[in-house]
């Protein structure tokens, strides 16, 4: 299996900057997850990894050796695509069967391992079916039997289950989770579901416009975002942010004073998780505003109020009600605050 | 089946209905029409009286003709070698060829087919109905004239094999090259990124705009001179390339080049580039990846490209006549040698035989790649 460095990786297409200093180093067998919204350089990344993109500077170190002027067959890699990409002219078995045939391996034990892989992903039924005759579940699970025939270093999934619907995405996930568990290989995966990345990852990378933003286990990343754009690309629902001021360890905003700050005196952004925070009794709580809206969640009923026109909220009791234009007041005590600086994706502040 | 929003009102449909009929009989008239004559001896091919021209009293007064007998059995044999070649083939070729190879167990399959129609159609059902006809009676007798002896004229007495043979080393020769250059050149210009991709496809595009005479008063001398030119190369034996085959097909497929390159880039580009990447992730480089996971579901575009190639070549009467000799002349300018000689009717006669036979591997085409010009081979590649 496989240690990949990625060292100072940067991707440029003319001025238009698709990767920017990329630095990492993944473990062997470690399930990595690029995480972020689309177009911050992500699939781009990955796509050094597998070769099909060359990466304007920077070493793509696999195993001790340098990958970047290899062409993909020779990386051992194998990648699942985000629209499949399976060969239409073949049946299901041949698709599984493909990467085996062209690497010229012993043709005796190609079909044992085509019947293991589908037996893994559960298409024993389906080998002679065209991937046309295919649900879009089943074909990607095709893909996946592709990938894994083949026992590659790395495997790269791009976006694998973007294109399943909400129900056929949860069990896919576990699938996968438990796949790689299974087959110890290193993964990338790249994703713009936080929750995909949360609940797959060993470590999440998020990145925005080509830079990575932070690096971390998924409780790192949710318990101590590094800036406001991971604070509030993170969780469901995102962090509430407000801007406000602070003095003297006193944090005030529209309808809001915090006390018991632990950072120097001037404008900064205050977050904190809907479910840390709690209802408190009239005028008992920080934060004291009409409630702006109500949804009902089943298990919980968020309430959100507006701060300076950005929306807070909490995560009350399923049995509250109360009705839009009602004041509530919310308890938010210090030990639940993050604070960044007040720039835009303003960096944490320590404390 | 149809649902309420399609349906549409009687006075439409009748209407619709109406228009195609009248178009397919005014396009399929003078086929239709000069096949009828050209089976016809000269006087009921030129009569004034159409019914003349269909029934062909003259033609069956020389005892040439068709009974309804005749008629009824030749119906019977096409009928039952279409049911064969639909219904009995497929299954055949399913149970019996090995899998993966199903396309020679087509290519024999269909052999035999054809050979076995032949000699019913042409040896055994004429014996038949010779011993058949006088039995019947009325059913026996000639109502349709019929002869056969223009072809025969056409094709053995003129030369015509000579012209048939010619036509197709010119249109194998343009279909050949047009096609490994253009799925190349096509796959490389849809897959590349860069500029020059486009400015290519542009100047290709001004080239097949030039008219088809610049591009032959281009040539002409050059090959007219090519045994000049060609010694240092070639020494005493350089050919003379006016007058060849190699000619017409090196000029042919400059003026269909551009227009193939075009044609498969647009088929190459509705392939999903994922796919490609998709095969050099696993374990193919660029050109194995071209050869075993595009190529084979490019088919339709390469049959369909192929297809106008052919016609091209076949169909090209100003190059083919400017630049071939006596020897080497394909069919569509022998066809119009035969119709401005001065002539007798029968010598009309003799040429439209001529043009009908040409249009006969037009149909045999159509029928043979109709099953593979199919869109959508692409499905279930990618996300739809």
């Amino acid at each position: 299996m496989a240690e990949i460095q990625l060292r100072n990786i940067s991707k440029r297409w003319g001025a238009f900057v698709g990767v920017d200093n990329f630095d990492l180093t993944i473990a062997d067998k470690e399930f990595l997850v690029l995480l972020g919204p689309s177009g911050c350089g992500k699939t781009t990344t990955m796509r050094m990894i597998a070769g099909l993109e060359d990466a304007t500077e920077g070493d793509i170190i696999v195993d001790g050796e340098r990958v970047n002027d290899k062409e993909p067959k020779d990386r051992d890699v194998a990648m699942v695509f985000q629209s499949y990409a399976l060969y239409p002219n073949m049946n299901v078995y041949e698709n599984i069967r493909f990467p085996l045939k062209v690497r010229g391996s012993d043709p005796a034990t190609h079909h044992d391992r085509v019947m293991q892989a589908a037996e893994r992903v559960e298409l024993l039924d389906f080998l002679d079916r065209k991937p046309a005759a295919l649900s879009g579940g089943q074909r990607q699970r095709v893909a996946l039997a592709r990938a894994i025939v083949r026992k590659p270093k790395v495997f790269l999934m791009d976006e694998p289950l973007s294109n399943l619907d909400a129900k056929l995405r949860v069990s896919t996930r576990a699938q996968i989770k438990n796949l790689s568990h299974d087959l110890a290989a290193t993964t990338i995966y790249v994703t713009h579901d936080q929750i995909e990345a949360m609940t797959l990852a060993d470590r999440v990378v998020v990145m925005k416009r080509g830079v990575v933003q932070q690096v971390g286990s998924p409780t790192e990343i949710y318990d101590t975002p590094a800036n406001t754009f991971v604070a509030s690309f993170i969780g469901s629902p995102a962090m509430n942010l407000m801007d406000g001021e602070v003095q003297g360890g006193t944090f005030r905003s529209q309808h809001t004073e915090i006390h018991g700050l632990t950072a120097p005196d001037g404008p900064v952004t205050l977050g904190f998780r809907a479910e840390d925070a709690s209802l408190a009794a009239a005028v008992q709580g920080q934060i004291n505003a009409p409630i702006y809206t109500l949804e009902l969640l089943g298990d919980a009923t968020m309430i959100s109020v507006r701060i300076n026109g950005a929306l807070v909220s909490v995560k009350a009791d399923k049995a509250f009600r109360a009705e839009i234009g009602d004041t509530v007041s919310i308890s938010v005590p210090n030990e639940i605050c993050h604070i960044f600086e007040a720039t835009e994706d303003g960096k944490r502040i320590e404390g | 089946m149809s649902s309420r929003a399609l349906r549409q009102p009687f006075a439409l449909k009748f209407t619709s209905a109406t228009f195609l009929a009248i178009w397919c009989i005014v396009a399929a008239f003078p086929i239709f029409w000069i096949t009828v004559m050209s089976f016809k001896s000269p006087v009921d091919a030129f009569s004034s009286n159409p019914l003349n021209v269909v029934f062909g009293p003259s033609t069956r007064a020389g005892g040439n003709g068709l009974s309804i007998l005749d008629i009824l059995m030749g119906i019977v044999v096409i009928w039952i070698t279409a049911r064969l070649m639909t219904r009995t083939l497929p299954m055949m070729v399913a149970a019996y060829a090995p899998a993966g190879q199903k396309w020679i167990g087509w290519v024999i399959g269909s052999l035999v087919v054809a050979i076995g129609f032949l000699v019913t159609f042409f040896a055994i059902l004429p014996a038949i109905l010779d011993a058949l006809n006088p039995v019947f009676g009325p059913l026996g007798r000639d109502i349709i004239g019929l002869t056969t002896e223009h072809y025969k004229t056409v094709w053995i007495d003129r030369g015509f094999s000579n012209n048939f043979k010619n036509s197709m080393i010119v249109t194998t020769g343009v279909v050949t090259v047009s096609l490994t250059v253009g799925t190349l050149a096509g796959y490389g210009l849809a897959r590349s990124g860069s500029g020059l991709a486009f400015a290519i496809l542009i100047i290709a595009l001004v080239f097949r705009a030039l008219p088809h005479s610049v591009l032959v008063a281009g040539y002409l001398p050059v090959f007219i001179s090519s045994s000049e030119w060609l010694a240092p190369i070639l020494g005493e034996n350089a050919p003379t390339l006016y007058g060849k085959p190699f000619a017409v097909i090196a000029v042919l497929v400059a003026i269909n080049q551009p227009f193939t390159i075009w044609m498969l880039r647009s088929f190459f580009q509705s392939i999903p580039a994922e796919l490609d990447e998709a095969a050099r992730v696993d374990g193919c480089n660029h050109f194995q990846a071209f050869r075993r996971v595009i190529m084979p579901v490019m088919w339709p575009g390469v049959i369909t490209t192929g297809l106008f190639s052919f016609l091209l070549g076949y169909n090209d009467f100003l190059v083919t006549s400017l630049l071939l000799d006596a020897q080497n002349q394909t069919m569509v300018p022998a066809i119009a040698g035969m119709f401005s000689r001065e002539t007798t009717t029968t010598d009309q006669v003799v040429a439209v035989a001529a043009a009908v036979s040409i249009t006969a591997p037009l149909f045999f085409l159509v029928m043979v790649f109709q099953r593979q010009i199919v869109s959508g081979l692409t499905a279930g590649a990618v996300k739809g």
